[in-house]
């Protein structure tokens, strides 16, 4: 068997294909983390520099409870992760805050409370350059390694067949499955020999610059994503075995092979994904909005109807109720608006898991730590964050004896300064337990697709006829 | 002679089972895609009718002058199914206002916009073609001449009383002719689904034989970066891993590469702001004259009264990142002042002052604005669409876009008609004294009439323009083409059997 492979290797190592590989991908690596360590600092500075920001706003706050209570704690900035060069996943066009406001204007004389908004950032309304895609490892590893992977195998056995090689091979004593495991190992280690080189060079250069620390979770994450890497490259030497057995002339298995890849790496993502998205559509922007001016009206309407314009001021827990329950009506429906966005996009991501490309792409944003899933996590933090921050407000007000304890109204709270060290901070974690539970699936999926896929070809070889 | 060749040549490309693998996954993603894309392009007609409808009501809704909130939207492109380019991308609506200059930056979205599925982008036929043609292109070529050598049958060929040249053209047609196959039977296939639930004019099939007299040049062009390496190698596995590698940089690499590494941008945030200091100085101006006017008109001292009296809120401000500027005042009564009638008249002569003032600024301001967003966003975007031109993936997606309109300068011709809309309504206002007038800041006397109002229309650029557009890039192609073809031929005549 090692024979074989050895055999295999030096046939591989020897052709044009091994160095155009080799040069591609290392150029493709280079680029990557030259572009990353040129835009990755700024991007890292202008976190730090807005949840300083952040932070000194609910200092400024602090001066009094009650300020606190209706101010609420401003912009929560999502953390930049600092394996984005993995994945880029979507983040250009995810907001990259969400944030408690209050300027809305209530009733007359009656300030509102915050509430937790979440911004509709599209600044692709007026980006007018090409669409692109960025070359982050995802796209690295799901579109050329891919390729390359089946221009290294689509005539591994059908090329031998027509040259009649395959017949001596076989006439030796040795099972057949030992000649495709031969095979296969073979063209694994030619096909990772050029991307092993690219990636270290690309992590050296991270690495030695001053610019990005990475830590020792990070590099746990990297080794994660090496195996997955390792899973998709061996799934698409498989696939072209497999298809190299099955088709027995080698210019028809490559145009198969080519054929099946092109479907699979861009055309089932994304016109599933556009598919799948149209399952559950959310209501359009401006209609949202006009719903929403159309429930605050709604909650004044009940309020001057229950109190009417009396020019005497109602009882403070009457205003109370008021501004609570209209921050909170105004909330549930952002939440609301957010659930039906998340669903459409979980949606279009469902759907598209019937190609391996797709299921790494998503493994790939699980691990870095970018994309959509972490963007439901960065949600999740801010609920979370914003239940706390209530609460600390609910019970430093009740720990005054003088305060009246209603809530976002000022002569019904307490208003005495805050010791701004014991305000709830945002913390946007990442925890790669939940980031492997997202990931089970797809990891599973993806074993079961290489499955799959190699005992296929294990029963095309065997079966072959010569 | 030729005839035979030819006769021969598309004997061997019909018969063999990758041209029958080629043809069904053309047809498949074409089809299974323009499905995909009408139901797409309903929908958003829908949400585009929708909005239409919605913001008749809402005009019709505003009872005085200065609230009037006229929106125009921008109708989904037809064409779009061919290639999407920037029409499903950009902002759909603007409003319309003499204090605000309607542009590209200031639109925004009628229908659904949700950032969470903005990561996927909608495959349209262009696409199909510039991946799976151009393979089919390579594919068809890289053994045409390469393959025979090694089998030795060009020697046989070339002992006939042939020229070298005919050989190849008779490789081009008949390859052509078989690559022509499934690229005219899938648009009919599409253009079949199309005509089913889009209705077509004249135009938008000159359009569409643009769409494909440019398909058929990409085609070509492929084939012929195929024969070229076929004609300069000596074994077919190097051809065809040249031939692979080829497509892979050309079509998945270069687009991206350049885009990441090349940012022709510059320091945008220092070039704005020096844009923003100079509106906010002509905005300065504005407001200094408006507060000469309450001077003359001897309501300086009580310009608080006066505002409250009529509701009234007068903005000037300039967006940092677009660099919008906007001028607005605005009575927002709901109630009466008690000393309302005392200001009334005050009220008739500052409006008639200060809303053509808020024009006039906005069209100064303008002038600035337009050549800054020219230098900055637009010159950017050019700069990116010209390096991506080193590859046919460019070309060919330039040309196409500016068929269909669905490019840069397609959708920049709505927001000039926008913006003439804009002209026409001020002139509407003049005419009917408006600015003057007792209706502009309250409907006490009864509502403004609407119904004489110009009506907004968009028509997209005429077939004539679209080819004018696409005229660059279209020679560029056939140049190429004719470029290629010679070099082949050069290579063929001196190389060696």
């Amino acid at each position: 068997m090692w024979h074989i492979a050895k055999r295999e290797l030096y046939d591989n190592l020897n052709s044009l294909r091994f160095a155009l590989a080799t040069v591609l991908i290392l150029a493709l690596m280079l680029t990557n983390a030259i572009v990353y360590l040129r835009e990755h600092p700024a991007r890292a500075q202008a976190y730090h520099n807005a949840a300083a920001n952040a932070t000194k706003t609910v200092e400024a706050r602090s001066t009094s409870l009650y300020r606190l209570a209706a101010e609420g704690p401003g912009d929560l900035h999502k953390a930049p992760s600092p394996l984005r060069f993995c994945a880029e996943g979507d983040e250009a066009f995810l907001p990259t805050h969400a944030g408690g406001s209050n300027f809305f204007p209530g009733i007359a004389n009656v300030r509102p409370i915050w509430r937790m908004i979440y911004p509709q950032e599209t600044p692709h309304l007026f980006n007018i350059r090409p669409d692109f895609t960025t070359l982050d490892w995802a796209f690295i590893v799901g579109y050329v390694l891919s390729f390359i992977a089946l221009l290294f195998t689509f005539d591994s056995i059908s090329g031998e067949l027509e040259r009649g090689t395959l017949r001596l091979t076989l006439a030796n004593p040795i099972p057949r499955h030992i000649v495709l495991v031969g095979k296969f190992l073979g063209a694994f280690i030619s096909v990772n020999i050029p991307f092993a080189v690219a990636v270290l060079m690309n992590l050296l250069l991270i690495s030695t610059s001053d610019a990005v620390q990475l830590n020792a979770e990070a590099w746990g994450r990297l080794g994660i994503l090496s195996g997955i890497v390792i899973l998709y490259a061996c799934l698409f030497i498989a696939l072209g075995l497999l298809i190299s057995a099955a088709v027995r002339e080698s210019g028809v298995s490559l145009v198969v092979l080519l054929l099946i890849w092109v479907s699979f790496v861009i055309f089932i993502p994304n016109t599933l994904a556009s598919i799948g998205s149209r399952t559950s559509v959310p209501i359009a922007y401006m209609e949202f909005w006009s719903r929403r001016i159309q429930l605050g009206n709604e909650a004044r309407e009940a309020y001057r109807d229950k109190y009417g314009d009396s020019q005497t001021p109602p009882p403070v827990h009457v205003l109370g109720e008021y501004v609570t329950s209209e921050a909170e009506a105004y909330e549930r429906f952002n939440e609301a608006y957010l659930k039906q966005q998340i669903e459409q996009g979980k949606r279009a991501r469902a759907i598209i898991r019937i190609s391996p490309t797709a299921i790494t792409q998503r493994l790939f944003e699980s691990f870095a730590g970018t994309g959509f899933e972490r963007h439901l996590q960065f949600i999740e933090n801010v609920q979370r964050y914003a239940r706390e921050y209530r609460e600390f407000v609910i019970d430093t007000d009740r720990a005054d004896p003088e305060s009246l304890h209603v809530v976002g109204i000022q002569e019904g709270m307490s208003q005495k300064p805050v010791n701004p060290k014991a305000i709830p901070k945002f913390k946007d974690t990442l925890s790669l337990n939940r980031d492997f539970n997202t990931a089970s699936t797809d990891l599973l999926l993806l074993v079961l697709f290489l499955m799959v896929i190699a005992s296929g070809a294990y029963l095309a070889f065997v079966r072959l006829e010569i | 002679m030729l005839k035979t060749l030819i006769r021969r040549e598309l004997l061997d490309n019909l018969m063999t089972s990758r041209f029958a693998a080629v043809l069904l996954i053309t047809l498949l993603l074409v089809v299974a895609n323009t499905v995909v894309l009408i139901q797409d392009y309903e929908q958003r007609l829908e949400s585009y009718n929708g909005a239409i409808r919605t913001h008749y009501q809402e005009l019709r809704a505003a009872k005085t002058y200065s609230t009037m909130a006229i929106l125009v939207d921008r109708a989904p492109n037809p064409l779009s199914i061919f290639n999407v380019g920037l029409d499903k991308r950009l902002g759909n609506l603007v409003g319309i206002y003499h204090g605000f200059m309607p542009t590209l930056w200031n639109a925004q979205m009628h229908g659904t916009d949700n950032p969470f599925i903005a990561f996927f982008s909608l495959i349209d036929i262009v696409f199909i073609f510039e991946v799976v043609l151009s393979l089919m292109g390579l594919i068809f070529a890289y053994d045409a001449i390469a393959g025979e050598r090694e089998r030795g049958t060009l020697r046989l060929v070339l002992a006939q009383p042939i020229g070298r040249g005919q050989i190849l053209l008779a490789k081009y047609i008949s390859a052509m002719a078989c690559l022509l196959v499934p690229l005219i039977l899938s648009l009919l296939f599409a253009l079949l689904l199309l005509m089913r639930s889009i209705p077509l004019s004249t135009a938008d099939f000159l359009r569409i034989a643009g769409i494909v007299f440019a398909s058929f040049a990409y085609l070509s062009l492929f084939y012929l970066i195929g024969l070229l390496i076929s004609v300069a190698t000596r074994r077919t596995g190097t051809a065809l891993m040249l031939a692979m590698f080829v497509w892979g940089f050309l079509i998945l690499v270069y687009p991206n590469l350049i885009r990441a590494t090349v940012n022709p941008g510059g320091d945008i945030q220092a070039r704005t702001k020096i844009v923003e200091d100079q509106i906010q100085q002509i905005l300065d101006e504005y407001e200094r004259e408006r507060q000469k006017f309450l001077e003359k008109e001897g309501i300086a001292g009580e310009t608080s009264e006066f505002s409250k009296a009529l509701g009234l809120h007068s903005y000037a401000f300039v967006d940092p990142v677009t660099l919008m500027s906007y001028v607005e005042n605005i009575s927002l009564i709901s109630e009466i002042h008690p000393e309302f009638e005392q200001y009334a008249p005050s009220a008739k002569r500052y409006y008639n002052f200060v809303e053509p003032l808020s024009a006039r600024t906005v069209e100064k301001t303008w002038h600035i604005r337009k050549q800054a967003l020219d230098e900055i966003y637009v010159r950017q975007a050019e700069t990116d669409r010209v390096l991506l031109k080193f590859s046919p993936v460019g070309v060919y997606d330039a040309a196409t876009q500016a068929w269909a309109g669905t490019d840069l300068e397609g959708v920049r011709d709505f927001f000039s008609t926008a913006r003439r809309y804009r002209k026409a309504v001020i002139d509407y206002l003049y005419a009917k004294e408006a600015f003057s007038s007792r209706e502009w800041f309250i409907a006490d006397k009864g509502a403004v009439d609407w119904s004489t109002l110009p009506q907004f229309t968009f028509e997209r650029s005429t077939v004539g323009t679209n080819a004018k557009r696409a005229l660059p890039d279209m020679f560029l192609l056939l140049i190429c083409n004719l470029a290629l073809f010679m070099l082949i031929v050069l290579i063929f005549m001196k190389s060696e059997v």
